[in-house]
């Protein structure tokens, strides 16, 4: 995928709120979360009230750290409609303390493993009914150096 | 509180039904359980039925346990639909408890039933419900339970073998449960053989899709010699929504700690007092936690559990003599009184050539249902009773 070339019109609705694509001006993708100014905690997706102090105006939006590492992983077989098969789920740990659901892909199924390292692309997840493209967010495990 | 006891059960066999619908399926447990009592109709106070899908599949949200009672003759007393996912059948005989344990009724029918045959997508994993963000990613309950297997796996050496070995040992305890969809034994090398699913998960791990009904009919102890001679005494019921936390071990279900902690404290019992125990093994790796949740083995040692027969009928505890889940199928809102409607034959002995011998003490366990959150990971309901013999 060219970072730069991204289809921002292909994006899942339900996806959109979640992730800031690549554009012309900023090549990286970035995942928005809410940060409570309170106590400190990162929430993704955003919430609307702090879950912990439940007072009104603590939250700000928040970009995440783009690297993660694999907490676990699994490989569908058997995919739903519109998911080509086989691709990879799992929860990866981010830097700010938060374990989130994501599609992985990797070049290379023996680099798949916990604790290996991940990037966040902006990507195609699955293919609507008329077989397009629908695009979002998932990370992509890193060539071990 | 008052002390409750189950003095009828009764359950359809399950299995793929497609000339039946769910008030079929209801009805035909409701009779049995009401006949296998002795309990005249009139005596019935209250109802609550446990369903999950028969909104999103049958377009029949409300009213399936009114339409139930309605043709066996029973009406104008209060009915109440139970939806809590996996655990809806479980949770309706939850509230039949709790009306009773109340002092506001005596006797009280709780029916668990669905039809999830008829869902598109064979083949596919059921998606769950309401989870709108994690579908759009891609996710399905095995991917999760995969998820689970492959943490468990990585953290303390559980096997693939050792998944299989929980279906070998439910599908061979099938073999003497009519009731199942599956009723044939199968070996290591074919669940490791069969196709692959979400890996490290295969078709063996998971639980089929199926039709069925179960239904319980319970009173206060002190009635309920009016009707048997062998009642069932529910000695502990407790229900957990799932308690999310961050960066939560997904090798251990937060919710079924919950639920076993309060559901032995009310007992006043600890594991080693469970004789037998019917536990949600929609996957194979569920029941592994299970052991471990439920206090049957320690953190991580589910998988040699197992694989040392300690599982067995004829081991430290029999985990699902019925066939489990896996065996029988999962019509969601039907498997908790199925689970409850096997413990009650067990503990009367009354399970034919799958019996555990000298069983006094059962446990059911239900689980499941997932948040629509990307990060907190437990399922959404968890419900334990706890039963004895009540003679």
């Amino acid at each position: 995928m060219n970072q730069a070339t991204f289809d921002k019109e292909r994006i899942d609705p339900v996806l959109a709120d979640m992730f800031i694509p690549p554009s012309s001006h900023d090549n990286e993708t970035h995942l928005v979360a809410s940060k409570c100014n309170k106590c400190g905690v990162y929430f993704f997706p955003k919430r609307h009230i702090c879950p912990n102090c439940f007072e009104e105006g603590t939250l700000e939006d928040k970009y995440l750290s783009n690297e993660a590492s694999i907490y676990t992983y699994c490989v569908v077989r058997a995919a739903p409609v519109g998911f080509d098969s086989p691709y990879i789920l799992g929860y990866v740990d981010l830097p700010e303390g938060i374990r989130i659901f994501t599609m992985i892909e990797t070049d290379n199924m023996d680099d798949l493993k916990i604790g290996a390292r991940v990037r966040l692309i902006a990507g195609k997840i699955r293919r609507d009914e008329n077989g397009e493209d629908v695009m979002g967010y998932k990370f992509s495990v890193m060539k071990e150096r | 509180m008052r002390e409750i006891s189950i003095v009828g059960a009764g359950m359809t066999k399950f299995a793929k039904m497609p000339e039946r619908d769910v008030i079929d399926l209801g009805r035909e447990a409701c009779i049995k359980a009401i006949k296998s009592s002795g309990v005249p109709r009139k005596d019935i106070q209250i109802a609550y039925c446990g369903t999950a899908r028969t909104g999103q599949l049958l377009n029949r949200e409300c009213g399936v346990g009114q339409t139930i009672l309605l043709d066996i003759g029973i009406s104008g007393i209060p009915v109440t639909s139970v939806g809590n996912f996996c655990a809806s059948g479980s949770s309706a005989l939850r509230e039949a408890y709790l009306a009773i344990a109340s002092g506001m009724y005596d006797v009280a029918l709780a029916i668990g039933v669905e039809k999830l045959s008829v869902r598109k997508g064979k083949g596919l994993p059921l998606t769950s419900d309401g989870v709108t963000l994690l579908t759009a990613l891609g996710f399905s309950p095995p991917a999760y339970f995969a998820e689970i297997a492959t943490r468990h796996m990585y953290e303390f050496g559980t096997t693939e073998k050792q998944m299989a070995l929980v279906t070998v040992k439910n599908r061979g305890h099938s073999r003497y449960n009519p009731n199942c969809q599956y009723q044939t034994s199968v070996t290591v090398e074919e669940v490791l053989a069969s196709r692959p699913i979400v890996d490290p998960l295969r078709m063996l791990n998971c639980c089929p899709t199926t039709d069925g009904a179960g239904a319980i009919l319970l009173c206060a102890k002190d009635l309920a010699w009016k009707y048997t001679d062998k009642p069932v005494d529910i000695i502990a019921s407790s229900l957990h929504f799932g308690l999310y936390e961050k960066n939560k071990d997904m090798t251990t279900f937060n919710s079924d700690r919950a639920s076993g902690k309060e559901a032995y404290e009310m007992a006043g019992l600890g594991p080693k007092d469970i004789d037998v125990a019917e536990v949600h093994d929609c996957f194979s790796i569920a029941e592994i936690l299970h052991y471990e949740d439920l206090g049957f083995c320690p953190r991580g040692e589910g998988g040699p559990f197992v694989e040392q027969g300690k599982a067995d009928i004829g081991g430290e505890v029999a985990i699902n003599p019925s066939g489990g889940l896996l065996s029988r199928g999962h019509p969601l809102g039907g498997t908790g009184l199925a689970q409850t409607t096997e413990i009650f034959w067990q503990l009367r002995g009354e399970a034919d050539k799958r019996q555990v011998p000298g069983a006094r003490v059962g446990m059911t366990h239900t689980m499941g249902g997932f948040q629509d959150s990307i990060e907190l990971a437990d399922v959404a309901s968890s419900c334990i009773h706890i039963y004895r013999q009540g003679w």
